[in-house]
């Protein structure tokens, strides 16, 4: 008897361990996060998000052998208490432009959370959530529906979403 | 062209990258590999000491010139190689659990040695294509196989 896996919905998630002081300068994205958000802007790369992507682009293809390409970046700023609706993003009705993973990462989070709802065949709807704190990341199949979850009551969370094509 | 590995700090090769020559040069125009680690850090956001030079040319100790002097650190890096400071070899992923490295030919070597030479015979059948025959290491007996894969 044999068996072959069709397709995985397969979840990375970690700390970004770069080398003593070569850390990821999360004040700096969180600066740039508030930057696109006050200018209504695109977020712009930068060398410290070139850190962030290389990292998991260079340690995703070293243990999972999953050659990513960036498709696209933006951050975003949550109050207290806040949970988003459910997100997703994939276009039904454009999938060959859409991404195949998305990755958020903690810049600046506390009591913070991911929901990301999936189905295992005929059990539909059900979901894993997994906390996000700051210097984690934690990717997923793009579509997948996620939401996000804020408990924190005094400050604001700064995640960052990047989208990734493997090839 | 100069080749350097990039690895993170379990020794895992992460990616090569290529500096132009003038790029690791020192001052007097000789080849240090200190230079291109400078370069590599000013411009990859990412710490000198884990960018390693690796020759292009080398595999198995033996460079491709044919003049083994010349051989460079055991092995052109790859992903996933392992870069071992105490030998100054790159380390190709282990091929079985049961496998040793052997310093002098900066390989894996299974623990009875390598596979059996093939005779005059099952070679004359290879090149007829009648057959195809191979050893493949059996990890649970530890033995070498012969396996007839049949005409090519």
């Amino acid at each position: 008897m044999q068996k072959k896996v069709l397709t995985e919905q397969a979840l990375y998630y970690g700390d970004v361990t770069m080398p003593k002081d070569w850390e990821i300068d999360r004040v700096y994205l969180s600066n740039k996060i508030l930057y696109s958000d006050l200018k209504n802007e695109k977020f712009k790369t930068c060398k410290t998000w070139d850190k962030l992507n290389r990292y998991i682009q260079e340690h995703i293809n070293l243990y999972y052998e999953t050659a990513l390409v960036n498709t696209d970046t933006w951050g975003n700023i949550y109050k207290p208490l806040e949970n988003t609706d459910s997100l997703l993003n994939v276009d039904p009705v454009d999938l060959r432009n859409s991404p195949d993973f998305t990755l958020l990462y903690g810049v600046n989070v506390s009591d913070c959370s991911v929901k990301i709802s999936y189905d295992d065949n005929r059990r539909k709807g059900r979901s894993w959530t997994i906390p996000l704190t700051n210097n984690k990341f934690v990717m997923f199949p793009s579509t997948n529906s996620y939401s996000i979850i804020n408990n924190q009551k005094e400050s604001l969370n700064f995640i960052l979403t990047v989208t990734y094509e493997y090839i | 062209m100069a080749h350097f590995a990039k690895i993170n700090e379990e020794n895992k090769v992460l990616t090569v990258n290529v500096v132009a020559n003038k790029d690791n040069m020192n001052a007097e125009g000789v080849e240090d590999e200190s230079v291109g680690q400078a370069f590599l850090e000013k411009n990859s956001s990412w710490p000198g000491h884990l960018w390693i030079q690796t020759s292009y040319n080398t595999m198995f100790n033996k460079h491709a010139s044919g003049d083994d002097s010349k051989a460079f650190r055991g092995n052109y890096a790859g992903v996933g190689f392992e870069w071992d400071s105490e030998n100054q070899i790159f380390w190709p992923a282990k091929p079985y659990p049961s496998w040793v490295k052997d310093t002098s030919d900066a390989n894996w070597h299974s623990p009875i040695g390598d596979a059996p030479a093939l005779t005059a015979e099952q070679s004359s059948q290879i090149s007829a294509g009648t057959n195809g025959w191979i050893y493949i290491w059996n990890e649970e007996n530890q033995t070498w196989d012969l396996n007839d894969y049949g005409p090519a």
